[in-house]
């Protein structure tokens, strides 16, 4: 597949996985990913704020890892592993860095924020405890001009808390399940186990 | 700001893509990472007609000792080396100056031979690459051939590559023991582009700088090695006391422009240079 | 604090996190571009004039008709039914220039519109674009305004006498005399960098014809709908009735967005001329290139002084380059004379003169940006009065409390007659000192200033912002289009909720929040039971909008107003039901109970079921069904916002790069509605404003070609460039307008310009620097420090 040359006038049905999501499409080779992801796939959360790759409100996950989807092509995403700001929140619940976000009043406009949410997700993956120079320098790549960032900074920091939290939640969770399998497996049955259901 | 209309190939060999590049030279460009070209692309100041893509090219992904170089392949991501041991190990120098590059969503998808190929003036791993004396591989039609970074820059955005030719690997020499390597850069704000940029290594033996290797980038429309400095450090003592007095630069000649005069860049290029060394020897 | 007797209800005043907030987190917000397109959307890519200024000889279409997608190309000549706008109103000072929608015969900046290509896509659109043929002939540009109105200066626009295009003088009575008798002046001429706005979303618009009707439904991401309807209508000789405007949501104004640009007045044409849905979303360097400019500026100006540094007259020349042509709607004195109106600031003056002057230019049309032209008038002046303290021998922040209007003097009438209400100027200087650590950074400053390798200073700036202007301030000003007044729909639901219709729109001002705890505050309901509805105007009452920090204030004094009215009729419905007067009946936590009596009460919802009749009990005679009220409120004045604001800045003596330390504001808007959100709008006022001392600057070459045109070239503060911004509320109501509110929203600006740039000048003291061009870039700082004096 990788050496057949699709026509500038063509289209080329690329499968990708987006938010967990598995959809095929067919793009023209020059259809940007964040126009992929805003249009053809209605998931208008993330935004175009420059086209060139400076502003960072187009910025989204790539196989984990963050990235300009203003600086990439669908047709380059066969396969690929994809996750916008939709992704983030579960169920009626927003994630610690959402919710960071909004006790700090890191947000104004909303237009630079999935750029911010996503780089911020990036950042606490590789660096759960950033200090200031380290948020700074990991997010000097994303432009806002609403906030004067000094919130944004102070966002970054609680979310960081609160993934740490909940990081030491699960892992408490899991724990006790591993624990309470552990001890359920050593009791001896007292009832024996119910017969099967047959059919018919 | 949307691009122009091209066509797609992304070939799973290296041979490949020569192949296709030879057969559309002039109108096709390779796409590595895509964070220099494809800005360019979406402002319509570069429109090739086809575009090869390097990125299902798995055998270019390949960080590794080769003999007394340390070797990267065309689709080594910036982030993948600036958090590779063993290009810490191997060329401190690059490891350092990789957290300048652009800015980490940059660096995740740019790729370390896309930058050198793309060679704009003011970027930093051009200015490694010549510190070093790096070796660039290019294949082509005719085959494989090495061109020394000296050569390989040739102006802003100017290579030595020929048309029909990928930029396959680039061999950075093997930093020797009692190595010490720094990169700064200075522009308008913090974390800016680069009005001038100081790749800096100094190996020290007994007490003594045994060894400079110096660039800078922006004071010209490729980097320069610094030897004049290089020659007035070898020997000297490994301390910062009176380093400024051998950052000599006045060799180097560079004009005004729209972002910078010549005189203000040879002021940050001899500041620079100072601080560099400076923090390099600070602990003796 | 200093509150007027009244004690503090408990939602105002509360920092309650935005309700704003959940569905911009979660990407679900709708912006221009979001809007779902009616299938058959067509999109537009305009084709922009390469040339300064060319006569257009020929516009060749054919070749992009034929491309792929495209359904027609138009030029100037296919919009003669549309109006030009006309941006300023015959009156003394002006001369009026009207500007075609598109460039029909001639091009006067680079950027000006010449064609447009209506594709079924935008990528198909560029295409063909670029291959629309026009034949300039280009002709001599003027670039710099001082070359525009040197004598014998050709033309901008023919028909006009010159290039200035507004010009304005004042000569306070007896000035000459305690000018020319002062015992000290300083002088200088101020420059500053033409800037770009650059909100995060561009511009953008969506028009959709409904051809049965003749009806059009206009999103725009714009800041003043209801003005932009009224144009349209005017411009497209449209029944206004026809024409809905929805601001959707908007990722940023600042300004930029409070105009109505050719390119929605186009995009409405076209929509109704092929009677479908048409759109244009400007990109980056379209943005760059044709939205409005701001602050290219010349000033001269002069304080003159007592030996005791009173401050005795202010004397300036303002210029200012306004480019191609005045922009609709506040044309083209908005600048020039707002930059008057600001020179005297917080002090006793009782002299001043100025001239004042707009003039054209081939370059892109400026306009307004948050603070407008404030921030330049407190850099000249608040750095004058640095210069005059070192003279004479004092601190800096001496001479300010020499000046500084304090709370006796209040009300103040000043110079140019504008009357300063209470605010609490002196003492927002002292808290500021405080703050900083002014007293003990001056112990501890080396006078060579530099430690460390860095050269480090601290600088003050106190400065008023002019906010909530209205219909009587607008007049006066000559900006005869703008209405001036706000207004406010409230009414309660039957289930007792509360929705509010506002005559403004929001960019991330959090006025869904805001507007929302003065109702419930009103009417004694939870913030989460009201609901705030801006920007739509087919929703709600006509209005101004939003821009000149005037949220807080004549949007605010219409939702109070109007909320009065209907707690007046719920208490009244109350009183009745509870067999009391409506004076002893009080809307709290949901319920309208007797005062003292708690348990005497009925749920505020009941009393709305009782108003729609969902309920069987009576109404009280003379009372009608239905629980609602409409208020228009115009504030008398302008509210007058004071703040001081302290940078502490150090400098790399290589690089000549500045780090802004440390920043305080102590500021005083009147009564604070929510302080989070407040302290918000400061901070990225502030930042802004540090932008544009720092490190932004619009670059045109001498043929009037723009050398920024991208983000990488135009540079934006980061993260990285900011300290943390601490920000002190002094509250002293407003005694003039409904609420005691004042606005806040560019005082961030106006400070940051003056206090960042005395930092600067203290801390290159050694090298008498002075700092008179902005932006103060590392070169610029650089040379500074290397020049002899």
């Amino acid at each position: 597949m990788g050496d057949v040359l699709t026509d500038a006038a063509e289209r080329r049905t690329v499968r990708i996985e987006v938010n967990g999501r598995s959809c095929a499409r067919a793009v023209e080779p020059r259809l940007l990913l964040v126009d992929f992801l805003r249009h053809d796939l209605r998931l208008t959360g993330t935004h175009v704020g420059c086209a060139h790759g400076v502003c960072g409100a187009c910025t989204v996950l790539i196989d984990g890892q963050p990235a300009r989807s203003c600086l990439a092509f669908a047709i380059q995403m066969d396969g690929a592993c994809i996750r916008t700001v939709e992704s983030l929140a579960s169920g009626g619940a927003l994630h610690p860095v959402q919710q960071a976000f909004h006790e700090q009043h890191g947000l104004q406009c909303g237009y630079c924020t999935p750029g911010f949410l996503i780089a911020t997700v990036a950042l606490l993956e590789r660096n759960p405890q950033p200090d200031d120079a380290q948020i700074r320098a990991a997010l000097a790549g994303q432009l806002c001009r609403c906030t004067g960032y000094v919130n944004i900074v102070k966002a970054v920091k609680s979310a960081a808390q609160k993934v740490a939290a909940e990081r030491i939640a699960a892992e408490k969770v899991a724990t006790e399940k591993i624990a309470t399998e552990k001890i359920a497996a050593e009791k001896p049955a007292k009832t024996p186990a119910p017969e099967p259901l047959r059919g018919g | 700001m949307k691009p122009a209309p091209f066509s797609y190939v992304a070939p799973a060999s290296l041979q490949q893509a020569a192949a296709i590049l030879a057969a559309h030279a002039g109108e096709a460009r390779v796409l590595a990472g895509g964070q220099s070209l494809i800005p360019l692309m979406n402002l319509r100041v570069a429109a090739p007609r086809l575009l090869i893509d390097l990125g299902r090219c798995a055998e270019l992904s390949y960080i590794r000792r080769d003999g007394e170089a340390l070797a990267l392949g065309a689709m080594v991501r910036q982030a993948e080396a600036e958090h590779s041991p063993l290009v810490k190990e191997l060329c401190p120098l690059l490891a350092a100056t990789l957290p300048y590059v652009g800015h980490p969503v940059i660096r995740s998808r740019g790729t370390v031979c896309g930058s050198l190929a793309h060679a704009d003036r003011v970027a930093e791993l051009p200015g490694v690459a010549v510190a070093l004396g790096a070796e660039l591989v290019a294949e082509g039609p005719a085959g494989r051939r090495i061109i020394a970074a000296d050569d390989f820059f040739v102006a802003d955005l100017t290579t030595a590559l020929r048309p029909d030719e990928i930029l396959r690997e680039v061999r950075f020499p093997i930093a020797p023991a009692h190595t010490r390597s720094g990169f700064l850069k200075s522009g308008v704000r913090h974390h800016d582009l680069a009005l001038v940029g100081i790749a800096a290594e100094v190996t020290l033996e007994g007490g003594r700088i045994a060894r400079a290797r110096l660039a800078a980038v922006g004071v010209g429309p490729r980097p320069v090695r610094l030897r004049e400095a290089e020659a007035r450090l070898t020997g000297a003592a490994a301390s910062p006391h009176g380093i400024a007095e051998r950052c000599s630069v006045s060799g180097l000649e560079t004009g005004d422009d729209a972002y910078a005069s010549a005189r203000y860049r040879m002021r940050l290029t001899q500041g620079l240079l100072a601080r560099v060394l400076r923090s390099l020897l600070a602990d003796g | 604090m200093s509150v007027s007797g009244i004690p503090a209800p408990s939602i105002i005043g509360q920092r309650i996190p935005r309700v704003e907030d959940s569905r911009l987190l979660r990407g679900l917000g709708c912006y221009v571009d979001d809007v779902p397109e009616p299938p058959g959307t067509l999109h537009l890519a305009f084709v922009l004039s390469p040339h300064a200024h060319a006569r257009i000889m020929r516009v060749g279409r054919d070749a992009a008709r034929r491309m792929p997608g495209v359904v027609d190309v138009l030029a100037g000549a296919d919009f003669l039914h549309v109006k030009p706008q006309q941006a300023d109103l015959p009156q003394r000072g002006y001369q009026v220039v009207p500007r075609p929608v598109m460039a029909i015969d001639r091009v006067r900046f680079v950027g000006e519109l010449v064609a447009v290509v209506i594709a079924e896509d935008r990528y198909r659109a560029e295409d063909a674009a670029e291959q629309v043929e026009i034949e300039y002939e280009p002709l001599a540009a003027v670039v710099e305004a001082e070359t525009a109105c040197a004598p014998g200066a050709p033309t901008i626009h023919e028909g006009t006498r010159d290039n200035v295009i507004f010009q304005a003088s004042f000569k306070s009575e007896g000035f000459d005399a305690a000018f020319d008798g002062a015992g000290l002046v300083v002088q200088d001429r101020f420059d500053s960098a033409r800037l770009a706005i650059v909100s995060i979303e561009p511009r953008g618009c969506l028009a959709i014809h409904d051809p049965g009707r003749d009806g059009l439904t206009f999103y725009t991401g714009t800041q003043i709908p209801h003005i932009v309807r009224s144009s349209l209508a005017e411009l497209l000789d449209w029944d206004e009735r026809s024409i809905r405007v929805i601001a959707p949501d908007v990722g940023g104004g600042f300004g930029m967005k409070a105009y109505l640009y050719p390119e929605e007045v186009i995009t409405a044409a076209i929509a109704r001329r092929l009677q479908c849905a048409v759109k244009w979303i400007c990109d980056r360097r379209e943005d760059l290139m044709t939205s409005n400019h701001s602050r290219d500026y010349r000033f001269d100006v002069a304080l003159a002084f007592d030996r005791d540094g009173t401050l005795r007259a202010v004397k300036a020349d303002i210029l200012c380059n306004i480019g191609a042509y005045p922009l609709s709607p506040f044309g083209s004195s908005v600048e020039a004379g707002g930059a008057a109106l600001y020179l005297p600031g917080p002090y006793r003056l009782k002299h001043y003169a100025f001239t004042t002057r707009a003039v054209a230019t081939h370059t892109c049309p400026t306009g307004v940006y948050r603070g407008v032209a404030a921030p330049v008038a407190f850099f000249a002046t608040e750095g004058l009065m640095d210069r005059a303290a070192r003279i004479l021998g004092v601190d800096p922040v001496e001479i300010r409390r020499r000046n500084i209007l304090q709370p006796s003097e209040f009300p103040y009438v000043n110079v140019l007659g504008i009357r300063y209400n209470n605010g609490s100027y002196a003492g927002c200087l002292e808290r500021a000192l405080q703050a900083i650590g002014y007293a003990e950074f001056r112990r501890e400053q080396p006078p060579g200033r530099l430690v460390d390798g860095r050269y480090r200073g601290i600088g003050v700036a106190s400065i008023v912002e002019h906010t909530g202007q209205g219909a009587s301030r607008y007049r006066d000003r000559g900006l005869l289009r703008i209405p001036g007044y706000d207004s406010a729909l409230v009414k309660l639901e039957p289930n007792g909720k509360a929705v509010a219709w506002v005559s403004q729109a929001t960019q991330g001002q959090g006025h869904l929040t805001v507007f929302a705890q003065l109702v419930a505050d009103v009417l004694g309901v939870a913030v989460g039971d009201v609901t705030i509805v801006e920007g739509d105007t087919a929703q709600g009452p006509y209005g101004t909008g939003t821009f000149a920090s005037r949220g807080a204030v004549t949007g605010s004094g219409a939702v109070l107003r109007a909320s009065a009215q209907v707690a007046e009729k719920i208490r009244r419905i109350a009183a009745h039901m509870l067999e009391a007067s409506p004076g002893d009946i009080e809307l709290i936590d949901g319920r309208a109970r007797v005062k003292g009596v708690p348990r005497m009460g009925i749920a505020i919802r009941e009393i709305a079921a009782i108003a729609y009749s969902v309920h069987s009990r009576a109404l009280p005679p003379d009372t009608d069904f239905g629980l609602e009220a409409t208020n228009y409120y115009d504030p008398p004045v302008a509210a007058i916002t004071n703040a001081t604001h302290a940078a502490q800045v150090s400098i790399d003596a290589v690089t000549g790069l500045i780090t802004v330390e440390r920043y305080v504001v102590a500021h005083d808007c009147g009564r604070v509605i929510n302080p989070l959100i407040v302290e918000g709008q400061i901070h990225g006022a502030v930042v802004q404003g540090r932008g544009s001392v720092l490190s932004e600057a619009i670059r045109f070459d001498s043929d009037g070609q723009l050398m920024t045109a991208n983000l990488l070239d135009y540079r934006l503060p980061t993260i990285a460039d900011v300290p943390d911004i601490e920000v002190l509320h002094e509250e002293t109501w407003s005694a003039d307008t409904e609420g005691g509110f004042k606005g806040v929203g560019e005082g961030g600006v106006i400070g940051a310009l003056p206090a960042i740039a005395n930092a600067v000048a203290d801390a290159l003291l050694p090298f008498q620097a002075r700092i008179r061009r902005l932006p103060l870039t590392p070169e610029r700082v650089s040379e500074l420090m290397t020049t002899p004096p």
